[in-house]
């Protein structure tokens, strides 16, 4: 990389990096979540970038090298459906498979008689939930994967063997592709490392959403005992992924664990007493925690502002950013704010006026990241998103 | 019936319960033991990421 190149992807970095911990870089940095968006501006159908990820990455990079941002992420359409297949897991819908080829892959709940954990099971969850989710779990979420004691088959060992090479060749592949996200067109890889809190966890992929509230009714001491055997784990998941840098932040994706998905009462006792120390714990490693509030969270952010200051990036979603910033900018950097709909159905004219109310009322003292409300999609008009760019790009220098 | 310890994040069978099926070791215990561990990481990231990335 010549030095030139190399002096912008630095810039790029300290310009995100600053406005990460609430402070004010020369202009606002531009980071948006792309999705299947990049499939549409690059070329291809969401099945191409959903089940191969080589082209997901040079969609990606097709996209950074011609809208000039600040940071992508690597693969925003991060469910390789390709490996998905390979374990041979049951609940995704893969484009071109049972939905058409370009739209998004879908997340298919069970019925709540099918959950994939049952009421009854929380004990042998609590007591050792890593042999749980290889020994249970698995066998039923898995279409090749054998029920423990039954015997083995063809199919079940090649789940393992082609699903753990799959997976260690597609996490491996990120650093060629951060690479050449830095050297070829000096963009930032965005984010580093997940997390979940436990509770949609438990929520999203154990007891189903309908399983989940009958047993906060039915058995709260239980789900609260679950959650705090998830929390270890969870933490371990986090950190093994983190920026070894410690410049981009791991990212919490928030599902149902907001009123009204549950009630106040169980966000206080059970999901925020399960992820707070999580989060704590990671900022005191030195590591931040970008929030990506999926739906709208404004019941809870005085919880949130609970938080250790600058250890958290709060992205909103269908909130309302005007308040986020009046509870949370003080301590913390927000980002989004422009409506995914706006994207979709809006003009660039509007795109503009609502990019221009967010920054004159959030961004005024740094502190403040431009992206979607959501991941974008290909719903999002390419002229609208290059709208919102090159209106940053003028507009948002301090 | 024998207890279990609960495997602690990063592992899914200890090296502990992996040594007690060793004959004596004649080398280097640390290395078979970071081995060991290394390998664990493994598996375990893989059911841990099968749960919460995919």
């Amino acid at each position: 990389m010549t030095q030139g190149k190399e002096q912008l992807y630095q810039d790029r970095l300290k310009r995100y990096v600053i406005a990460m911990r609430n402070g004010k870089p020369d202009r606002i940095p531009i980071r948006p979540f792309v999705a299947e968006f990049t499939a549409k501006y690059a070329g291809y159908t969401c099945q191409e970038i959903t089940h191969d990820y080589t082209k997901a990455f040079a969609a990606v990079r097709k996209c950074a090298a011609d809208f000039d941002w600040d940071a992508v992420v690597a693969n925003m359409v991060y469910v390789w459906t390709g490996l998905t297949q390979t374990i041979g897991l049951k609940y995704y819908a893969i484009p071109g498979v049972t939905i058409e080829a370009d739209v998004g892959f879908q997340y298919l709940e069970p019925a709540e008689d099918q959950a994939f954990m049952k009421p009854d099971e929380y004990d042998e969850l609590i007591s050792d939930p890593t042999g749980f989710l290889f020994n249970v779990w698995l066998p039923r979420v898995a279409v090749d994967v054998q029920d423990m004691g039954k015997p083995s088959t063809y199919r079940n060992n090649l789940s393992f063997l082609k699903g753990g090479m799959a997976m260690l060749n597609y996490f491996n592949s990120f650093g060629e592709q951060n690479r050449r996200l830095q050297e070829e067109t000096q963009t930032v890889s965005a984010i580093a490392g997940i997390l979940k809190a436990p509770l949609d966890i438990l929520g999203d992929k154990l007891r189903g959403y309908i399983g989940l509230c009958m047993d906060l009714l039915e058995r709260p001491e239980k789900v609260r005992r679950a959650c705090e055997a998830l929390m270890p784990h969870l933490l371990h998941v986090a950190l093994s992924g983190a920026d070894p840098d410690k410049n981009v932040p791991i990212t919490i994706w928030m599902h149902r664990g907001c009123v009204p998905f549950i009630s106040h009462e169980h966000f206080e006792n059970i999901y925020w007493a399960t992820l707070k120390p999580i989060v704590e714990e990671i900022w005191r490693q030195g590591y931040q925690v970008l929030f990506y509030a999926e739906g709208n969270w404004d019941h809870h952010l005085h919880s949130f502002a609970e938080l250790p200051e600058k250890s958290i990036i709060y992205h909103v979603d269908q909130g309302d950013i005007f308040e986020t910033h009046k509870v949370l900018g003080d301590k913390f950097c927000i980002s989004g704010g422009i409506p995914n709909y706006l994207l979709s159905y809006g003009t660039p004219d509007e795109v503009r006026r609502q990019c221009k109310a967010v920054i004159d009322v959030v961004a005024g003292d740094g502190g403040y990241i431009m992206d979607a409300s959501a991941i974008i999609q290909n719903d999002a008009k390419v002229e609208n998103v290059r709208a919102l760019t090159e209106f940053i790009r003028e507009y948002g220098v301090y | 019936m024998e207890q279990k310890p609960k495997p602690k994040p990063g592992v899914c069978v200890g090296w502990e319960e992996k040594l007690k099926e060793l004959p004596e070791i004649k080398g280097d215990e640390k290395l078979l033991q970071k081995i060991w561990q290394d390998n664990e990481s493994l598996a375990y990231m893989y059911i841990w990421h099968c749960l919460v990335s995919f």
